[in-house]
C-alpha cells in the first residue's frame, strides 16, 4: 500500500498523483467558467495575464533554458499583431486564419533571421535580434503594404464580447503552458537541460547544439506570434513603434526574472505580479515600470532564480514537474 | 557628385559623434567582459542634466559639463560598487540583466521628471557652418564633434597606455586572479573604469544633446549606435570604436544619399548585422569571440 509521500512508478496510482493530476482541471474548470461570470473588469486583467504568461513562457524557454538571452521577440509580437490586422481589416477574412498565419509567419521569419543571428554568440545574439527588432520597426514605418506609420485600427475586436476575447486568451496561455510542459519533457527538453548543464559534455553524448537552439528559437516565434495577434485583438490599435518596440521584450524578461528564469511556475507568477502592478499604477506608468526595474535587480542580486526559485527551496514544491524520475 | 561628397563628409563627422558615444561601452566590454545595456540610458541621463544645470544653474556650457561630469561621477560609481561589483563574478547573465534593470530605472526616471517632450542642449554652433563652399558645408557642431571625440579617444588610449591606473586596469582585466595575487584590487579597477567610462558618456551627452533633439526614450536608440561601434571596430579596442563610428556614420549618410533619407537609420542597422554575422569579432580585434 503506498503512503501518501511515495514518489516514483510505484506510487502513481496514490492519492498525491491523484491531487496533482486534478488540481490543473479543476483550475482550467474556474478560468473557463470565469468567462460566464467574471467581470469585464477582471475578465480585461485576465486576458492580460494570459498573454503576457504566455510571452513571458516563450523568452523564459529560450532565456531560461536554451541559453539564448533575446532582446528581439517583440519582432514576432508585430509580426503577429499586423498578420491580424492585415487579415481582418484589408482582406476581411476570418479572425481563426489570423492566428493561424501568425503562427507560420513568425515562423518563417524566425527561420529567416536565424541565419545571420544563430552566427552570433552569447551577448551578440542578444543585441543582434534587438536590432532585427528594430529594423522591422524601421521598414514597416516606411512600407506601403503595412499603412506606413499610420498602422491600422482594428475593428474586428468589436465584433467580439469581452469574455470572448478571454477565451481566446486563455486558449493561448494554456496553449503555451502545454507547449512549455511538452517541450521540456520531450527529447527535445533533455537536450536543452542536457546543454544548459554542460554544453561540451552534451555534445559529444550527441546532442546538437544548433539544431536544439532551433527547434526552440522556432516554437517560441510560434507562440509569441500567436500571442501577438491576440494581444493586439485585445488591444485594437496597432503602429510600428509601438508593435516593434522593446517595451515587449522589457515585460517578458521582467516576468521571468521576478518569477523565477528556468522555471515553468516562474513565468505564471511573474505575469501576474507584472499585470497587477502595472494596474495597480494605471495612471502612474514610470514608477510601475521603475518599480518592476528595481524588484528584477533585487531578485538578480538577492535571488538569481526567483520567486518560484524561493519557494522552490523553502518547500521543494512543484506544480508542474519536468524532471523524469530515473526510474520511470 | 556633390551631394555624395558632402554625404561622406557629414558621414565621416557623425561618425565622430558616434565614436564618442560607443568609446565607454567599449572600456567597460574591454575591462569587465559586459555589455551595458543601460550605456545609451546614461548618456541621455547626462543630457537631460546639462540641459538642466544651464538652464537653471549656470549658462557656461563648459561650467554646466564640469557639473554633469561631477554629479555622473557619483551616479557612476555607486551603480558599480553597490550592483555590477556584486554580481559581475556571476557569469554574463545576471550582470547583463542588471544593466538592463537600469536602463529602465533611467528611462522612466527622466520621463517621470521631464515628460515626454523632446529637449536639445541650446548652442549656436548647430547653426553655423566651418567651411561653406564648393557646394559643401560643415557644421560647426559637427566639426566640434568629431574634434572632441578624436581628442577623448586619444586621451583614453593614454591614460590605458601610459599611466599606473591604466596599467592596473588592463592588469584587472587581462587575468583577475593574478592581478588580486599581485595586490591590484580589480573590484576598485573596475571601478575606475566605470568612471572614466561616465566622465566619456557626459561629454558624448551634452554633444548629442546640442546636435540632436533628445527624448527620455532616446536612450536605447543610442545604445544600439554605440553598441555599432563598438562592434564593428572589435570590442574593447578604442582606435577600432572610432573606425567603427566613422563606418556606421558613412554608411547611413551614403545609403541615405541614395535611397532618401527615410532610410538612414535601417542602412546602418542592416550594415551593423551584416558585419555582427559575418565577422562578430569586429574588424580591428584579435580577441577571440566569446
Amino acid at each position: 500500500m503506498n503512503g501518501i509521500f511515495s514518489k516514483g512508478p510505484a506510487g502513481m496510482a496514490g492519492p498525491a498523483w491523484h491531487a496533482r493530476r486534478i488540481a490543473p482541471i479543476a483550475v482550467l474548470a474556474v478560468l473557463v467558467s470565469l468567462a460566464f461570470w467574471g467581470s469585464d473588469y477582471l475578465l480585461s486583467i485576465m486576458i492580460l495575464i494570459m498573454c503576457y504568461m504566455a510571452i513571458g513562457q516563450m523568452w523564459n524557454l529560450l532565456g531560461g533554458y536554451a541559453g539564448l538571452v533575446s532582446l528581439g521577440q517583440q519582432s514576432f509580437i508585430g509580426l503577429g499583431g499586423y498578420t491580424l490586422a492585415k487579415i481582418t481589416q484589408v482582406y476581411h477574412l476570418p479572425v481563426i486564419l489570423a492566428f493561424v498565419l501568425a503562427a507560420v509567419i513568425s515562423v518563417l521569419f524566425a527561420l529567416l533571421i536565424s541565419i545571420p543571428v544563430f552566427k552570433m554568440k552569447g551577448v551578440y545574439f542578444t543585441i543582434g535580434t534587438w536590432i532585427v527588432a528594430e529594423c522591422l520597426a524601421l521598414f514597416f514605418s516606411t512600407w506601403s503594404f503595412s499603412n506606413y506609420a499610420q498602422g491600422y485600427t482594428i475593428t474586428a475586436t468589436y465584433a467580439f464580447s469581452t469574455a470572448q476575447i478571454y477565451l481566446v486568451a486563455l486558449a493561448v496561455g494554456v496553449g503555451a503552458l502545454i507547449v512549455v510542459m511538452a517541450v521540456l519533457r520531450s527529447r527535445l527538453g533533455l537536450a536543452l537541460m542536457a546543454m544548459r548543464d554542460n554544453a561540451a559534455a552534451s555534445e559529444v553524448r550527441g546532442v546538437e547544439q544548433y539544431r536544439t537552439k532551433l527547434k526552440c528559437f522556432l516554437i517560441s516565434a510560434a507562440v509569441t506570434g500567436i500571442a501577438g495577434a491576440a494581444l493586439y485583438l485585445n488591444q485594437a490599435f496597432i503602429q510600428p513603434a509601438n508593435a516593434f518596440g522593446i517595451s515587449w521584450t522589457v515585460s517578458m524578461v521582467f516576468i521571468a526574472i521576478i518569477g523565477g528564469m528556468g522555471t515553468v511556475e516562474g513565468p505564471i507568477i511573474g505575469a501576474v505580479i507584472f499585470v497587477l502592478l502595472r494596474q495597480a499604477l494605471y495612471n502612474f506608468p514610470g514608477i510601475s515600470m521603475m518599480l518592476l526595474g528595481l524588484i528584477a535587480i533585487a531578485i538578480i542580486m538577492i535571488a538569481p532564480r526567483g520567486i518560484m526559485g524561493i519557494i522552490r527551496r523553502k518547500t521543494q514544491f512543484e506544480i508542474f514537474p519536468v524532471r523524469r524520475h530515473p526510474s520511470a | 557628385m556633390d551631394i555624395l561628397l558632402q554625404s561622406i563628409v557629414t558621414g565621416v563627422l557623425l561618425g565622430g559623434l558616434y565614436a564618442i558615444i560607443g568609446v565607454g561601452m567599449s572600456m567597460i566590454f574591454g575591462i569587465m567582459r559586459l555589455t551595458n545595456i543601460a550605456h545609451g540610458d546614461i548618456m541621455i541621463l547626462s543630457s537631460f542634466l546639462t540641459m538642466f544645470f544651464m538652464q537653471h544653474v549656470i549658462g557656461n556650457p563648459v561650467a554646466a559639463l564640469l557639473l554633469t561630469i561631477a554629479v555622473m561621477l557619483v551616479f557612476g560609481f555607486c551603480i558599480q560598487h553597490f550592483l555590477i561589483n556584486n554580481v559581475i563574478s556571476k557569469g554574463d547573465e545576471p550582470a547583463l540583466l542588471v544593466t538592463f534593470g537600469l536602463s529602465i530605472i533611467v528611462s522612466n526616471g527622466l520621463f517621470l521628471i521631464f515628460g515626454p517632450a523632446a529637449r536639445g542642449v541650446p548652442t549656436e554652433l548647430i547653426r553655423t557652418n566651418l567651411i561653406n563652399a564648393n557646394g559643401i558645408s560643415v557644421s560647426s557642431m559637427y566639426a566640434l564633434n568629431f574634434v572632441v571625440a578624436v581628442a577623448v579617444i586619444i586621451a583614453l588610449s593614454l591614460i590605458m597606455g601610459r599611466t599606473s591606473l591604466g596599467r592596473g586596469i588592463r592588469a584587472a582585466s587581462s587575468d583577475t586572479l593574478m592581478s588580486e595575487l599581485l595586490g591590484v584590487n580589480t573590484k576598485r579597477m573596475y571601478v575606475y573604469a566605470m568612471l572614466l567610462t561616465v566622465t566619456t558618456a557626459s561629454i558624448a551627452g551634452m554633444l548629442v544633446g546640442m546636435t540632436f533633439t533628445f527624448y527620455p526614450t532616446t536612450g536605447t536608440q543610442y545604445l544600439i549606435i554605440a553598441f555599432g561601434c563598438v562592434v564593428i571596430g572589435g570590442m574593447g579596442s578604442l582606435v577600432g570604436t572610432l573606425l567603427g563610428g566613422v563606418i556606421l556614420g558613412l554608411a547611413q549618410l551614403v545609403g541615405a544619399s541614395f535611397l532618401g533619407s527615410a532610410y538612414q537609420q535601417l542602412i546602418g542597422f542592416l550594415v551593423l548585422l551584416v558585419i555582427l554575422a559575418v565577422r562578430p569579432q569586429g574588424l580591428l580585434s584579435k580577441a577571440v569571440r566569446k
